[in-house]
């Protein structure tokens, strides 16, 4: 479960950021004021525009940023006391795919498992798991920067869960993907909630959020427009599809 | 295990540093050898203005060709004799008044005037030598003429005796280059690895992956650093490696006794004590590395402001090569002078340990420093994340 209580995220301004922006302003918050909670076994998507705060607030949950006020509980742990523990728990995917380009999936897996601290035996069934259920075992030992895009994709898949989280968070995943890669992140997204995990991932695709999500909010300009579960969104809709109705939102 | 596999880093930190003294070696030593062999059997042509029977032209062609073969070609003035020597057609000219003859006769100064092209190596060293021997066999026939007792014209005889030893000699010159070549290939070893591992993954966005695994960002900070430094120690050793094999394969050094020396210079507990000295400077360097590897937001960025920092950082080694430095107080407090200077006095022998007890300490203290200062910008949020 994730529990997020008035969450505040401000950055201070350099002059040339002041400059670009054209602001006199030295903060600006990125985050203001977000409160939601992602239940365990659904899947919570956060939507936005680009810029609206949508991976800021992720980064925050996965710990990279510390937010500058609100309270944050990743399976039950306080996330900004107890980072580490707090990251033990969750699995972070982004559309960036981090992978380094020339180690193996294999060896790639093999770092992040050690990173995480998989005992041994685990290890071993989680891999043959994830390789068999992903299709991977023909490109382990090919470097990561030899392999198609939707190879890497896998990988990432398969680092984010080899230590089997019980929070998955994903940001913007599918994007830059063809469709048929996209499905094996649809899937994923499926298999987590169907494991009772618990899942959070951002978007601005409406075809993806209309498919997948139990629960959604709408966050524009770091605020939070609308929260609540997708099946209420659906019957309190104004417009004439998700599109529309998520535009009419944001612009409200 | 990913850098290692990087083709740039292993250039940088290996290939490079163990090849460039082979290679600058060979070409030296077959550029020279090349040169005194063209040198031994070129027949060096000397234009002479002046009368074909004076003393300057007999005494001339009376050296014998062990010296170095040549052949006199007479002009009759010097505007032609010079008009031959721009060409390259003869290498020497000189020019003897016609009077010459009489005036040595009245044993008074006869005026000589050697002409030369500087920019032609060793022609000004041949003429002095070949004036030298004519100028001293005249000389022995003046005393003889004047009856004078050549004794009763010389007030001293001179003897200068250098005390310094082998040893120390070759430490004076070793120990301007050994340090230079351990800071300078130190530095450009850093220098790749520290913007690959922290802007390089900042652009290719492993960084936040790493970010959100159950690891300390300090740890994550300190592992990075780690390879940043050993990268550079292993380029400074590369290049130890390279000169070392470049002096034992090729024909460098001749004399046997200096080559004793240079081998007991590269001992074992020679190279132990000067990594305790590369150690913190190492880590000062990856220090200074870091942060702005951290800050720049694209790899080009990176490198357009840590490559100038190689002027800053390695001029400061370039003090080895200039006498009369010494390491003392003062110079233990400058860091790269003093790692350099504390090395010099090492190899040779002459090394006060409270000079390099503060030499550490002030190389350890920034090293510190520059870790801490590292830590804090890797801690900046917007920093490590594009």
């Amino acid at each position: 479960m994730i529990v997020v209580e008035n969450l505040i995220k401000e950055f201070e301004l350099s002059r040339q950021q002041r400059k670009e922006l054209n602001t006199t302003d030295r903060i600006a918050r990125a985050v203001d004021n977000v409160s939601f909670t992602c239940e365990k076994g659904r899947v919570f998507s956060l939507l936005g525009p680009n810029g609206a705060g949508k991976t800021t607030t992720l980064r925050m949950l996965s710990t990279i940023f510390k937010p500058t006020s609100g309270k944050i509980e990743i399976a039950g742990i306080d996330a900004i006391k107890y980072s580490e523990e707090a990251r033990k728990k969750i699995g972070f995917l982004t559309g960036s795919t981090g992978l380094y380009a020339r180690l193996t999936p294999l060896e790639i897996i093999d770092y992040f498992a050690d990173l995480y601290k998989v005992p041994a035996n685990e290890r071993e069934e989680r891999k043959k798991y994830l390789f068999n259920l992903l299709n991977m075992n023909d490109f382990l030992q090919k470097r990561i920067g030899k392999l198609s895009t939707g190879m890497k994709q896998k990988v990432s898949i398969c680092r984010t869960m080899i230590h089997d989280p019980e929070v998955v968070v994903f940001d913007e995943p599918t994007s830059g993907l063809d469709v048929i890669t996209a499905e094996n992140i649809i899937q994923l997204i499926k298999d987590c909630r169907d494991q009772q995990k618990t899942v959070i991932f951002s978007s601005h695709i409406m075809s993806e959020v209309d498919l997948l999500c139990d629960d959604l909010a709408i966050i524009h300009k770091g605020k939070l427009k609308y929260k609540g579960e997708m099946e209420a969104f659906r019957s309190q809709m104004e417009a004439p599809n998700l599109t529309a109705e998520f535009i009419r939102i944001v612009q409200s | 295990m990913d850098t290692l596999r990087d083709r740039r880093t292993l250039i940088m930190m290996l290939i490079i540093p163990i090849l460039v003294f082979p290679l600058v070696m060979n070409v030296f030593v077959g550029v020279s050898a090349s040169y005194e062999e063209e040198a031994s059997t070129k027949t060096l042509k000397i234009g002479v203005v002046g009368d074909k029977d004076s003393y300057m032209s007999k005494e001339l062609n009376a050296i014998p060709n062990e010296v170095g073969a040549k052949k006199l070609v007479f002009f009759k003035d010097t505007v032609s004799m010079l008009k031959e020597l721009e060409k390259d057609s003869i290498q020497l000219g000189i020019f003897t008044d016609k009077q010459f003859n009489a005036t040595l006769k009245a044993q008074l100064p006869a005026p000589i005037t050697w002409y030369f092209d500087a920019t032609n190596m060793g022609m000004s060293e041949r003429a002095e030598q070949y004036m030298a021997m004519i100028q001293g066999k005249a000389q022995q026939e003046r005393y003889v003429e004047l009856e004078v007792d050549p004794r009763k014209v010389t007030p001293f005889v001179v003897n200068y005796k250098n005390v310094a030893s082998n040893k120390k000699m070759v430490g004076q010159i070793a120990g301007g280059i050994l340090p230079y070549i351990f800071i300078a290939f130190g530095f450009i070893g850093c220098m790749y690895p520290a913007i690959d591992l922290f802007t390089g993954e900042k652009e290719r966005g492993t960084i936040e992956t790493l970010l959100t695994t159950p690891v300390k960002r300090w740890q994550i900070l300190f592992g990075k650093m780690m390879v940043v430094i050993l990268s550079g120690l292993i380029a400074a050793s590369s290049a130890l490696l390279g000169l070392f094999i470049s002096i034992e394969l090729m024909p460098i050094i001749d004399n046997a006794e200096i080559m004793k020396i240079v081998n007991e210079v590269l001992s074992f507990s020679f190279i132990l004590s000067m990594f305790s000295l590369l150690l913190p400077l190492t880590i000062f360097f990856a220090g200074v590395m870091v942060p702005i590897a951290v800050y720049a937001k694209t790899f080009k960025e990176a490198q357009s402001i840590i490559t100038p920092l190689n002027i800053v950082m390695v001029l400061p080694a370039m003090v080895g090569f200039f006498p009369g430095i010494e390491l003392n107080y003062m110079t233990a407090c400058i860091p790269v002078v003093n790692v350099v200077l504390a090395s010099k006095d090492l190899i040779s022998g002459t090394l006060e340990y409270q000079y390099l007890l503060i030499a550490f300490l002030v190389m350890v203290s920034l090293a510190v420093g520059a870790v801490i200062f590292s830590y804090r910008q890797f801690d900046k949020e917007t920093n490590v994340v594009v």
